[in-house]
């Protein structure tokens, strides 16, 4: 026996004859799944159809398959009679048509209504990302009051996966960020012989904006990416739901101390990033000809006490938003393995809009409380 | 006498070299229908597998349309597989195509018809057991019942000479149950489909299997065949005996 099916010799093909109000279909060819089918004759509507046969070669249930699919395009005032087909065919179509009815086919929408129908899911999104914030609330609360069930097991875990291993990359992009902001006052500041200013700007800015976002940034990367599809694989084999069969809060159970966890650690790791980037802000400052003394004494004297607290604020908050994102994206991720991908990559996106909105929110917040 | 479609000789199945039943010997010929029954973990899953070439056998000999497995290079095993259809007691659907995608993907592997083709096929086999209506809904969003169809719908996908059903009602409404029956039936029947199945339900092996094969946990062989009639006789094996006038009470 070859592997692989013969092509077929002689092509899938009809004739049509009308007698009457009848219309005959004559069937002849290779009818298999291994060639292609002629399309499908146009019907009148009221017309009966009938089958005949000559010179049928090869049949499989490619044959069945495509009179089934004449039956679905025919308009619905079209009758069938499928006497003249050999009787295992009409065995297979009979039987199918006889499942088809019963089952009772779901109506497809025209696309307008599927707009609405997209419409209303998304406002229920809306609703769903609002609940799970509630939730997640709720969790915390009755942390506070001792009655929350908590997973603290996976807590050091979480602790050390958004802590220490992310400390490496945060690390170096807060550098890099203060590198790169440093050149860039280099080439302005110089031209105006205000060269020592660099070290305000790179100071204040790190310390203000870029310290916390470029951590909250990291994070969304890695934190939030890694707890949706964490979150949403447990969705995709049920676990999410034998939690709850035992009486447990999903939410709660697992979203509360990933919450916490975040909270804990992000600002920390905010600090060492705003750290980094005046470093590399001295780098370059040094290399241009500054010592690294006056470098600092520039630095100390430009970022207050206030400053350094609106950078911790905000990765405070930044903070929330990771894991939220995170933790939201995966509880609603869809149950199946394209759904894991797709909560990986909306926490992430969701994470970083977030942040950057934020963040805006902050500087005009601040701005109206003269808080700088 | 044509060939058998399956057969097999003192076959033993295990896991990770442990034996979990030995001694199997039988033979499906074109048209029959084979039960597999037994008490839960004695093996029957596992026999199928390796009957269907999916694990390798620990001793013994089986063949499958006249192929003996074990004697066949990869690609010889592959072109095997391609003309028995299995349908898994867990479903296994792919969770991320819709039900349609999965009857098609093994179209568009070894078939060499084009997408519409596909498409009229697959919603073909869905209608034979029932799905048609839904076709384009994820494994996600259907019923465990409708996923044991689907898995069905897929192992047909191909027309193969011999089918192995694990546990195909288990977990069905007794209608749904009987038109299960009825395709079976009507596979055996109309195309000649060999068929064996591991169940459970007394009424469909009466009325499907041509014989049935007892696989008794406690000597972990193959303790018996036959009839399911001779099973519920006094000199029968007394465990197949007790297997089937348990299961046979209401
Ligand atoms: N993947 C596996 N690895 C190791 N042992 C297994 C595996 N699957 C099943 N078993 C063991 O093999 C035995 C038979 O299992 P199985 O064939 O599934 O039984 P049945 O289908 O008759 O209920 C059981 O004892 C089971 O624990
Ligand atoms: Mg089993």
């Amino acid at each position: 026996m070859p592997s692989m099916p013969e092509v077929a010799d002689s092509p899938a093909r009809f004739s049509l004859a009308t007698e009457g109000a009848c219309l005959r279909i004559s069937l002849a060819g290779d009818w298999t799944k291994d060639g292609p089918l002629p399309d499908f004759p146009q019907l009148r509507d009221g017309s009966e159809v009938r089958w005949s046969v000559e010179e049928l070669g090869k049949v499989d249930s490619a044959l069945p398959a495509w009179i089934q699919g004449l039956e679905r395009a025919a308009p619905p005032g079209v009758s069938f009679r499928h006497e003249g087909l050999p009787p295992r065919i009409r065995g297979w179509v009979l039987l199918a048509s006889a499942d088809a009815e019963s089952d009772g086919g779901e109506e497809s929408l025209p696309w307008i209504a599927r707009l609405g129908l997209w419409a209303t899911l998304s406002k229920a999104s809306w609703l769903r990302a609002v609940s799970h914030i509630g939730e997640l609330a709720l969790g915390l609360a009755r942390l506070l009051v001792g009655r929350a069930k908590v997973n603290w097991q996976e807590f050091p875990q979480l602790l050390r996966t958004t802590g220490p291993d992310a400390l490496p990359i945060t690390l170096l992009l807060g550098f890099l960020t203060g590198v790169i902001m440093a050149y860039v006052g280099m080439i302005q500041l110089g031209k105006v012989g205000a060269n020592i200013y660099v070290a305000n700007l790179v100071g204040l800015a790190m310390a203000r904006e870029m310290g916390a976002l470029m951590t909250g940034v990291v994070a969304c990367g890695r934190t939030s990416t890694a707890f949706a599809s964490h979150l949403g694989s447990m969705n995709v084999s049920q676990e999410t739901d034998a939690l709850r069969a035992i009486g447990l809060r999903p939410v709660e159970y697992l979203g509360v101390p990933r919450l916490l966890a975040v909270l804990a650690v992000l600002p920390l790791l905010s600090v060492f990033a705003t750290a980094a980037g005046i470093l590399g802000g001295m780098a370059v400052a040094v290399g241009y000809g500054m010592s690294a003394e006056q470098y600092a004494n520039q630095v100390i004297e430009a970022v207050s006490v206030r400053s350094f607290l609106t950078g911790l604020i905000k990765a405070h908050a930044f903070a929330l938003i990771v894991a939220w994102a995170g933790c939201y994206r995966g509880h609603v991720a869809r149950r199946n393995a394209r759904g894991v991908g797709e909560a990986a990559t909306t926490a992430a996106v969701l994470g970083i809009t977030l942040l950057v909105v934020a963040d805006a929110a902050f500087a005009v917040l601040f701005n109206l409380f003269a808080f700088y | 006498m044509p060939e058998p479609r399956v057969r097999c000789s003192d076959l033993a199945v295990g896991h990770d070299g442990r034996e979990v039943v030995g001694g199997v010997s039988f033979a499906v010929e074109p048209g029959q229908v084979v039960a597999v029954v037994g008490p839960s973990g004695c093996g029957k899953s596992t026999l199928m597998r390796a009957l269907a070439g999916l694990d390798p056998a620990m001793a013994g000999d089986s063949w499958i349309l006249g192929e003996r497995l074990g004697g066949l290079d990869e690609a010889g095993h592959d072109a095997l597989l391609r003309r028995v259809g299995f349908m898994f007691q867990g479903s296994a659907l792919w969770s991320s195509l819709t039900l349609a995608e999965n009857v098609e993907l093994p179209l568009r592997e070894f078939a060499r018809c084009g997408a519409r083709e596909r498409r009229l096929l697959a919603l073909h086999k869905l209608g034979q057991v029932g799905l048609l209506g839904a076709a384009d809904k994820h494994p996600a969003e259907i019923s465990g019942g409708m996923a044991k169809r689907a898995g069905l719908a897929r192992a047909l996908a191909l027309d193969p000479e011999v089918l192995f059903l694990d546990e195909p009602s288990a977990g069905l409404d007794p209608v749904t149950s009987a038109r299960l029956d009825d395709l079976i039936l009507r596979l055996r029947d109309g195309l000649g489909t060999s068929i064996v199945l591991v169940s459970h339900e007394v009424p469909s092996i009466r009325r499907l299997a041509d014989f049935c094969v007892y696989l008794d946990p406690v000597s972990r062989t193959m303790a018996a065949t036959g009839k399911i009639d001779d099973f519920l006789r006094p000199d029968a094996h007394p465990g197949a005996r007790d297997f089937f006038s348990r299961h046979a009470q209401p």
